[in-house]
């Protein structure tokens, strides 16, 4: 067969296809899977050359993160001060700093560090929740700098801290009387600025919005270089406005050889009108090509449940606080899954809580009724509160669900005492269940919300233990290794319809691997976040993860 | 303090409920030919402007026969306002429209903050052939009460298509949730035109219904005069204590260890402190004029409340207040 054939072998390779779940070789060509199986098996095929580098690794297919979002890229270019250990795109270890203290100190270094003197500092991945819900004051910024502009971007991405030299070039002060600027002790701001009015007149006198800048090369580069750290092969953009630069910045990346990662953009809904949408991704899809899959569209429904904006059904949050917003109006939902169902486009509908839920399958069943399609596969995203009633009206509907299992280590705390209750933040993201309906279904981390790191989302999944020691649900919800496996590969592609092309390794799929240290299968299942990645193969190009 | 910049633009938000009449209302405004206005719609492609007004359409910016700008911004809103203000050309008003389901005030906030702004108005539109159920609705009353909560002025739109048992029914409901917010019956060819900062409908109202005509009577003045100054923490209490019928508070204010006095603009329950414009200069220590609806309570009332947060024995002053009045043309 042809001499382009090279057949990788390896200690394992961990296929994720039932008919054929263990193999030693795997020949690619052209970018693509030849054949699986033994050396015996696959040398009498292709004759090609093997390739012996990974005969002590093990092989998976490459992990599918089916719910992150460009930002991770574009952040790493920012400081980042939240409380716990994080790898950079350089595969570096950043350190937690879960103090203000470490904090200030974090943020010194990078102040020292650069060279314009006027130029703002930004930094992200700050949640007082994780901290012993202690309060990052202005006073603290200003011991970074009295002279440079500083502004500590929550984790949530909705609040925003900053030094007294910002709140004096914005001109808040103690008579400002809005709801997004909080007062301190003093009667002074404290730095503290959240929602619309307060952001707009910070970042105007920044000049800056390290949020909406333009997407550059590097950010893409970045986010690539994450996922290859990570041994992502397969990554979603989960909402994106789509901007023409934003798509030729995808476009360009996803040509160059070298580029190690697929894209799949999601259409945000909320920049368009259903009509200019269904024009859109259909126009989009044309210029597809093996690393850039457009073709979906994100809704979003409601907001956080730690930051209380979910909406849930009755009796609400634990600790009593008013129900959350709605981001479309249960009434308008209809009319618009109605417009991209009719239109043969997949949906990704972000759901919180539970009342936002019940709209979204409200919405899909209507639709569903009118103009049945089979095979749709509308995704419900986050779906963090739903119950058994709600995950058999997925399974009739012909839904998908992917679960944010990360939010069991990162909030599980915060949802057992304040948001949910014991009995609810037990069944949070209910892949237990999802499994016994029998709802196709993927885990994720909305990074950067969470990490990037889908070993880190199945060891969520499989150990539901919080960052305090708490142990959530796990009799009931808990996956095993394999089932979370599952989570992370074939099933992650099958809620984005790329199952026919990646989440296994098998003929005819792309040759996309993760290549690991260690089989997760054969070690103990608390320590599947420990294990070395190596790095991956994507389309047959090998890149090892850089390590800093 | 605020240093305020000399010329501001007033800003008016509408708000109200899906299918309330914002976008009809939009129409109404941009026809009326009275101002270059520059109207924002926090809504994807919802702006669905009367073709017949458009001289140019740029993508998701349209440019007016009548010099008036609209844009439909969706998630791109305050990049968008952020152009507005700084691309140099002015505008008489900035009327941004608040998604269907959003909290107009949270927008309103940025004129309270952007010194180049001011806060003319929030007005909310309600259909009054659905209000009363939508305030009872379990999934969307809540968001439909918060559309209410900083409202200025309330538009009960679609009046024609009810009896006057159904519209009064709806006009109680209404105003149950916003004693004294004035609320005005309108159908889509009543529509009135901005209201100018005390929310007495303007001479282009349309005051063809009677009702409407009542209202404009519904305003009452309260004038308060003192030499001395106030203490600010104290003086926010007594903000809080002053009755809702008052619409708005303005004037100069002395505060305790400030050379001269501020500027105090009060909207609802919302005020800010600024220095006093130029040629503006105060003549007394604080000199504030009020508005509020035909319910405000007696004056005597209401200075007892602001004389509570005064630093030092103070003394009615005799100063002329009706001249002053015109200063700060309410």
């Amino acid at each position: 067969m042809s001499q382009d054939t090279v057949v990788f072998s390896a200690r394992k390779i961990v296929t994720m296809n039932p008919s054929r779940p263990v193999a030693t070789h795997v020949a690619v060509r052209e970018g693509r899977i030849v054949a699986v199986g033994s050396f015996d098996e696959i040398a009498a095929l292709t004759g090609g050359r093997v390739d012996g580098r990974f005969k002590d690794k093990v092989l998976l297919p490459g992990f599918v993160e089916g719910h992150s979002h460009i930002m991770e890229g574009m952040m790493w270019s920012l400081p980042y001060v939240g409380a716990f250990d994080r790898r950079s795109p350089e595969g570096k270890v950043v350190k937690g700093v879960p103090t203000i203290d470490a904090i200030v100190e974090r943020l010194q270094e990078a102040e020292k560090a650069m060279t314009d003197p006027d130029a703002p500092l930004f930094a992200w991945g700050f949640d007082p929740l994780h901290i012993g819900s202690v309060l990052l004051t202005r006073q603290d910024l200003d011991r970074v700098s009295t002279t440079r502009p500083i502004m500590v971007v929550h984790a949530s991405f909705h609040i925003s801290n900053v030094n007294t030299l910002v709140l004096q070039r914005a001109e808040l002060d103690r008579t400002t009387n809005i709801s997004g600027v909080v007062m301190g002790t003093d009667g002074e701001p404290s730095g503290e600025v959240q929602g619309i009015a307060a952001r707009f007149r910070v970042f105007r006198v920044l000049g800056t919005n390290p949020l909406s800048g333009n997407l550059t090369a590097d950010d893409v580069n970045r986010y690539a270089s994450s996922c290859c750290v990570q041994g992502v092969t397969t990554v979603t953009d989960l909402h994106n406005d789509l901007a023409d630069l934003t798509v030729e910045v995808y476009r360009a990346a996803s040509r160059r050889d070298d580029f190690s990662v697929r894209l799949v953009p999601a259409m945000a809904s909320v920049s368009h009108s259903p009509e200019q949408g269904v024009a859109k991704i259909k126009a989009l899809r044309a210029s597809n090509n093996d690393k850039l899959h457009y073709g979906i569209v994100k809704l979003v429904v409601d907001g956080s449940i730690q930051g209380f904006t979910a909406r849930l059904r009755w009796p609400g949050y634990h600790n009593g606080a008013p129900n959350g917003l709605w981001y479309i109006a249960p009434e308008e939902l209809p009319s618009i899954v109605a417009a991209y169902h009719e239109a043969g486009i997949q949906l990704h509908i972000h759901t919180n809580g539970d009342e936002a839920t019940e709209v979204a399958l409200d919405a899909v069943e209507a639709a569903q009724t009118a103009t049945p399609r089979p095979d749709h596969r509308h995704t419900l995203q986050h779906c963090q509160m739903a119950d058994a009633a709600q995950f058999k009206r997925m399974k009739t509907l012909g839904m998908c669900v992917n679960l944010f299992a990360n939010h069991v280590y990162y909030w599980g705390d915060s949802h057992y005492d304040l948001t949910m209750g014991p009995e609810r933040a037990n069944r949070l993201d209910a892949t237990g269940t999802a499994l016994r309906i029998g709802v196709p279904f993927a885990i994720h981390s909305d990074a950067p919300v969470t990490p990037l790191s889908p070993l880190f989302t199945a060891w969520c999944a499989v150990n539901r233990v919080t960052s305090s020691g708490r142990v959530l649900g796990k009799g009931t919800e808990a996956l095993t290794v394999q089932q979370a496996l599952n989570a992370i590969t074939i099933d992650a592609a099958y809620t984005l319809k790329l199952d026919h092309v990646v989440g296994s390794i098998e003929t005819g799929k792309y040759a996309d691997f993760v290549v690991l240290d260690t089989d997760p299968l054969e070690v103990a299942p608390e320590t599947i976040k420990d294990i070395n990645i190596w790095g991956t193969v994507v389309g047959g190009h090998v890149r090892e993860a850089p390590r800093a | 303090m605020m240093v305020s910049s000399s010329v501001k633009t007033p800003v008016t938000v509408i708000g109200g409920f899906l299918g309330a009449g914002k976008t009809t209302y939009l129409n109404r405004l941009l026809r009326s030919d009275s101002g270059r206005y520059a109207v924002l719609v926090n809504d994807f492609g919802a702006v669905n402007i009367d073709a017949a007004l458009i001289a140019a359409h740029d993508g998701e910016t349209m440019t007016l026969a009548n010099g008036c700008v609209c844009c439909s911004i969706g998630s791109g809103f305050l990049d968008t306002l952020g152009r507005i203000l700084d691309d140099g050309t002015t505008f008489d008003h900035i009327i941004i429209e608040a998604s269907g389901v959003g909290d107009p005030w949270r927008i309103a906030e940025i004129a309270l903050v952007e010194p180049s702004l001011r806060l003319n108005a929030v007005i909310v539109l309600a259909d009054a052939s659905r209000i009363v159920t939508l305030l009872d609705d379990s999934r969307v009353g809540d968001t439909v009460r918060g559309q209410f909560e900083r409202a200025d002025l309330v538009l009960l739109t679609k009046v024609d298509l009810l009896d006057r048992v159904a519209v009064d029914s709806a006009r109680s409901t209404v105003s149950a949730l916003r004693p004294g917010v004035a609320v005005v019956e309108t159908t889509e060819h009543t529509l009135p035109g901005l209201p100018d900062g005390a929310f007495r409908p303007a001479s282009r109202f349309a005051a063809t219904d009677a009702d409407l005509t009542d209202h404009e009577h519904d305003f009452r003045r309260w004038s308060y005069s003192r030499s001395g100054a106030f203490d600010l923490d104290a003086l926010a209490d007594a903000f809080k204590a002053l009755p809702p019928q008052l619409l708005r508070l303005k004037g100069a204010c002395r505060i305790a260890d400030e050379a001269m006095p501020l500027l105090l603009q009060m909207v609802g329950q919302d005020w800010a402190l600024t220095a006093m414009p130029d040629g503006m200069a105060a003549e007394h220590d604080i000199l504030l004029v009020g508005v509020g609806t035909d319910a405000l309570p007696d004056t005597s009332a209401l200075d007892a409340i602001l004389d509570a947060a005064l630093i030092s024995p103070t003394s009615v002053t005799t100063a002329d207040i009706n001249r002053r009045q015109t200063a700060f043309t309410l």
